[in-house]
């Protein structure tokens, strides 16, 4: 058959469905792979961060204390925190910390004295990113990798 | 206890997941499994609009005569039909209402994309060059159907004639007709269309396999084979009494003999003076089950095989047998029994074909624009209904219902051809005047065409049709 | 656990999203150019000029997302990408004047989607003023039952007429009703899913609360009844009862639900004719009376997916345009006449890929969950 217009035009209109199916199958196999590596996160009971203490009181931490983070963490004086800040400045439930979407989310759980990062009050939930120093009560954390 | 919102949202996106199955199985079901029977859809404006700006393929009768052509006018092309007497078998090709008949079921091949073509399907298709347009040949024989509609001449009713070896159909008249050069007139179709889809007569309607009727007295073949299968002895003599009941629990309900007739009947005398009263005893005598039987296996209450739309018709109006007065008006034509002048002429195939039923069919051939062959259309037959013997035995009977002594259909004689056949004369609704029904073939030892004819209303009955089946036979026999 | 920390994409490129955009590119640019090659008599400069804006625009907000060293997922907008380059594709195909038109929504769309990850989410502002939006959206739903600005347009009134032409308050309803609803049910979750009394397997919720559910279907039928639109009830209520169940995780609620739209159905359909016209349309639109009727657009659009079969006719190859209004109610006939079942199948997988990512990213709060639905 010779190659007219026609067949050019042809295979154009079939080039688009095979595009379509390529982007799909990219889009699957990168979907894959982001599954994959959000499971094996959330699979790691701990180590995905740290905070590093930078400022303490009596009877909390000490400074340079390296405490490792698990996907969601709950900051407080109370004991069932998965960490606990012996702050009488810091409410019993205080702040959550999670990771989320890739990244590190730190949200006030309607503490008296409020959660600061950077030196900025947390007003609902803000994205941290690693360096970032946050204050609870009298304590303050960095976040690191 | 609150179950977690990432549990519930995992809950639902599952389900919008079956939802989105469902939806990609409804695409699957239009695209693909519906997508042969819609693309074929009559009013798919796909299949008209690829014949807007070029001529649709020619339909031709046997001989080549052109029944419908293509013609160029001011804004594309126009059909153009040629005889009044095939509208609903030819149809037409209305951008506005669509294709019916031939121009519907052959719609595909007349705009040079048969199904026997892939290659020009695909050219089509995906690179729009699509082949000239080829023909689409019928096995009507325009000398044939010529003589069919002056012998039905105004009447109300329907001629076919088949050829009993092939299925080809040689004639197909159905009255009233009417003009389809109308319905694809620009400036006529809207009037000519309302005024057709509201006709009480039903113009549109074809009548050979569309038309249902009583049959009368030719179903008493159907009968009469059931019987000769089930070694019931044709030559023992019943007794006839004008009028007839099998016991008392009939109470005032009798069988009625059209003669009158008191005295002994054979099954040639049966057929001969189609008398009533002795198939009614037959019937009896087989049971319904034999009768419910044979009339299923000759196409009784199914759709025939053919390549143009066909009603099915019916036993009766519960699908069974269920009453001896019931059997007993079955077993000679009446009861609630239906069929269509197609039908009947199939049974009288089936009889001359020695007891094989050839499929019916409208169109024989495709050709292309060069006139090379594309596909040829002989649908093979539907099967053995009735041993060849059963079929030799009927066709005798047939033969005296012409030409024996005192014999009601003799008005089918041809002089020098051996004619087999039978009238009905079928009871309508009270206060009506009766069905005429003549079914017959010629010539009997070697029959090359079948011959159905129905006049609706006519006092006279099988007496009025019998002559026009002959005048039919004889233009296809060329006498 | 080297792989995984290999994988995870932490403060460098965005190479995943880089990729997939430019695969939208390539498909765009093939979509374009055959629909152009077949129709080159009507040719005018939007057609290349509108796919290069909305490129340029795609590559834009991924270098925009590097830019703020953002981290989240890289698959969601390459998807938004693509479903919009077919769309604007099919604009093209069905209604080459709309496509500026098109591409203009595309670029406010894009400043959104740039304004929410730039501006801080202070979701409690949205919910502080639920009633406010309640409110509005009750008011925006009824406005085209008013008599001077109301219009019904191809028999249904959804529309108010602003300065020359009319818009469909129906698309902001939604959102208004939606953030609604997330902050009612955000506030009221508890109550309503320690439901105190169950009458065999059903949760019945104090009284007060109830009120609310019972509204929406009041609301959802007046709809139907009043604006004559079959399909913002369904969606309205659905997204409702999907709501609930998200706050809840009762699917007696839904199911209760589902079951009152479908008695209010039923009810609605011996009533009134406009209910009974669409439903019959619905279920048989080939009948002898409807198919040149109500159900013409219908049957058009079954058709055009007939003659899609496998892979479709090719794009700039079919004939849609014998459905009416195709570029507005029947665009997914016309791509599936042109990309076959093939092509249907991958849009519809498009989609459902979309939904599995927004969800899955997992955040917790449900007025983020409900702005994805």
């Amino acid at each position: 058959m010779e190659i007219t217009f026609a067949v050019l035009l042809w295979g154009v209109r079939i080039l688009f469905l095979v595009l379509l199916y390529l982007f799909l199958i990219r889009v699957f196999s990168s979907l894959q792979r982001a599954l994959a590596t959000e499971n094996t996160i959330a699979a790691r009971p701990t180590g995905l961060a740290h905070l590093v203490v930078q400022r303490t009181v009596r009877g909390a931490f000490r400074v340079g204390d390296r405490l490792p983070l698990r996907a969601v963490n709950g900051l407080g004086r109370d004991a069932g925190n998965d960490i606990v800040i012996n702050d009488e400045a810091a409410s019993a439930k205080h702040a959550l910390v999670e990771f989320a979407d890739g990244e590190w989310w730190v949200e006030d759980a309607g503490s008296t004295n409020g959660t600061v990062v950077n030196g900025e009050v947390v007003r609902s939930r803000e994205r941290l990113q690693y360096g970032d120093e946050l204050a609870i009560g009298r304590v303050a954390l960095r976040l690191e990798q | 206890m609150t179950s977690p919102i990432s549990a519930n949202i995992r809950s639902l996106t599952l389900t919008l997941a079956l939802a989105f199955l469902v939806t990609s199985i409804g695409a699957a079901y239009w695209t693909v499994l519906a997508s042969d029977q819609l693309a074929n859809d009559p009013f798919n404006p796909r299949l008209i609009a690829a014949t807007n700006d070029r001529p649709r393929g020619a339909i031709v009768d046997r001989n080549g005569s052109p029944v419908a052509t293509s013609e160029k006018a001011a804004a594309g092309f126009i059909r153009s039909y040629k005889d009044r007497t095939l509208a609903q078998v030819v149809g037409y090709a209305s951008p506005k209402f669509g294709l019916s008949g031939v121009e519907a079921a052959y719609a595909d091949s007349l705009i040079g994309q048969d199904p026997a073509d892939p290659v020009s399907i695909w050219k089509a298709r995906y690179l729009g060059d699509r082949a000239p347009a080829g023909q689409v040949l019928l096995g009507i024989d325009l000398k044939i159907q010529k003589a069919a509609a002056d012998a039905l001449g105004g009447r109300k009713g329907a001629i076919v004639a088949l050829d009993p070896r092939t299925g080809a159909i040689l004639a197909s008249v159905s009255v009233p007709s009417y003009d389809a050069n109308q319905v694809v007139d620009p400036s006529k179709q809207d009037a000519a269309f309302d005024q057709l889809s509201h006709s009480p007569d039903h113009a549109l309607l074809n009548r050979v396999a569309q038309g249902l009727y009583p049959p009368g007295s030719i179903f008493k073949v159907v009968t009469g084979a059931a019987a000769l299968e089930n070694g019931f002895d044709p030559t023992k003599k019943l007794r006839v009494d004008d009028p007839y009941q099998a016991d008392k629990s009939w109470g005032d309900y009798f069988v009625r003999s059209a003669s009158h007739a008191h005295g002994l009947f054979d099954m040639s005398d049966g057929f001969r003076l189609s008398e009533n009263i002795y198939f009614a005893q037959v019937g009896l005598q087989i049971g319904a089950a034999k009768l419910t039987d044979y009339a299923k296996r000759f196409g009784i209450g199914s759709t025939p095989n053919l390549d143009l739309p066909a009603a099915k018709g019916q036993l009766s109006d519960s699908g069974s047998i269920d009453r001896p007065t019931l059997l007993a008006d079955t077993s000679y034509g009446q009861g609630e029994l239906l069929v269509s002048p197609l039908q009947m002429a199939l049974i009288y195939a089936t009889i001359a074909n020695g007891g094989v039923m050839p499929t019916a069919h409208y169109a024989t051939e495709v050709r292309d624009a060069d006139g090379h062959v594309v596909r040829q259309i002989a649908p093979g037959p539907q099967g053995q209904v009735i041993s060849p013997n059963t079929a030799k035995t009927l066709t005798t009977m047939l033969v005296g219902a012409v030409s024996g002594p005192g014999a009601f259909a003799f008005g089918a004689k041809i002089p020098g051809v051996n004619v087999a056949g039978k009238t009905g004369t079928a009871e309508n609704r009270p206060g009506e005047a009766p069905h005429g029904w003549f079914v017959g073939f010629a010539p009997a030892e070697n029959p090359t065409v079948v011959v159905a004819v129905i006049v609706e209303n006519t006092a006279e009955g099988g007496v009025t049709a019998a002559p026009l089946g002959g005048q039919v036979m004889r233009a296809a026999l060329g006498k | 656990m080297i792989h995984a920390q290999a994988a995870v994409p932490l403060g460098r490129g965005r190479f995943t999203e880089l990729s997939l955009l430019i695969w939208v590119a390539t498909l765009a640019i093939t979509g374009f150019v055959a629909v152009l090659a077949t129709e080159t008599s009507s040719f005018r400069p939007t057609a290349v000029v509108v796919p290069a804006v909305f490129l340029a625009l795609m590559l834009s907000l991924h270098v925009f997302l590097v830019g703020i060293r953002f981290r989240g997922d890289q698959i969601l907008l390459p998807i938004a990408a693509g479903l919009t380059a077919i769309g604007l594709v099919l604009v093209q195909r069905l209604a080459s004047d709309l496509l500026l038109q098109q591409l203009s929504w595309s670029i406010i769309a894009a400043g959104a989607f740039a304004a929410t990850i730039v501006v801080p989410r202070d979701l409690t502002a949205l919910a502080r003023f639920k009633w406010t939006w309640a409110l509005l959206g009750l008011l925006l739903l009824i406005a085209p039952l008013l008599p001077v600005i109301g219009r019904e347009i191809n028999g249904a009134r959804i529309w108010i007429k602003v300065g020359p032409g009319s818009i469909e308050p129906w698309e902001a309803v939604k959102i208004l009703l939606v953030i609604f609803f997330a902050a009612y049910l955000e506030e009221y979750r508890e109550v309503l899913s320690h439901a105190q009394r169950r009458i065999g397997p059903f949760p019945v919720p104090p009284v007060p609360y109830l009120v609310p559910i019972v509204a929406m279907w009041g609301i959802a039928m007046l709809v139907m009844v009043f604006e004559k639109d079959m399909g913002a009830t369904v969606l309205f209520f659905g997204i409702f009862l999907a709501m609930l169940f998200l706050a809840t995780g009762e699917a007696f609620y839904a199911i209760i639900g589902l079951g009152l739209l479908i008695l209010g159905g039923i009810v609605a359909y011996q009533l009134f004719g406009h209910v009974q016209a669409r439903v019959d349309t619905w279920l048989r639109p080939f009948d002898e009376d409807l198919r040149f009727g109500t159900g013409y657009q219908l049957v058009q659009g079954l058709y055009a997916l007939a003659n899609g079969g496998l892979i479709g006719v090719g794009l700039g190859n079919g004939m849609p345009d014998r459905i009416p209004i195709v570029w507005s109610d029947f665009v997914f006939d016309a791509f599936a006449e042109e990309a076959g079942l093939a092509g249907a199948i991958a849009l519809l997988a498009l989609y459902l890929v979309f939904l599995y990512r927004s969800p899955a990213s997992r955040f917790p709060s449900l007025p983020t969950a409900a702005r994805r639905l």
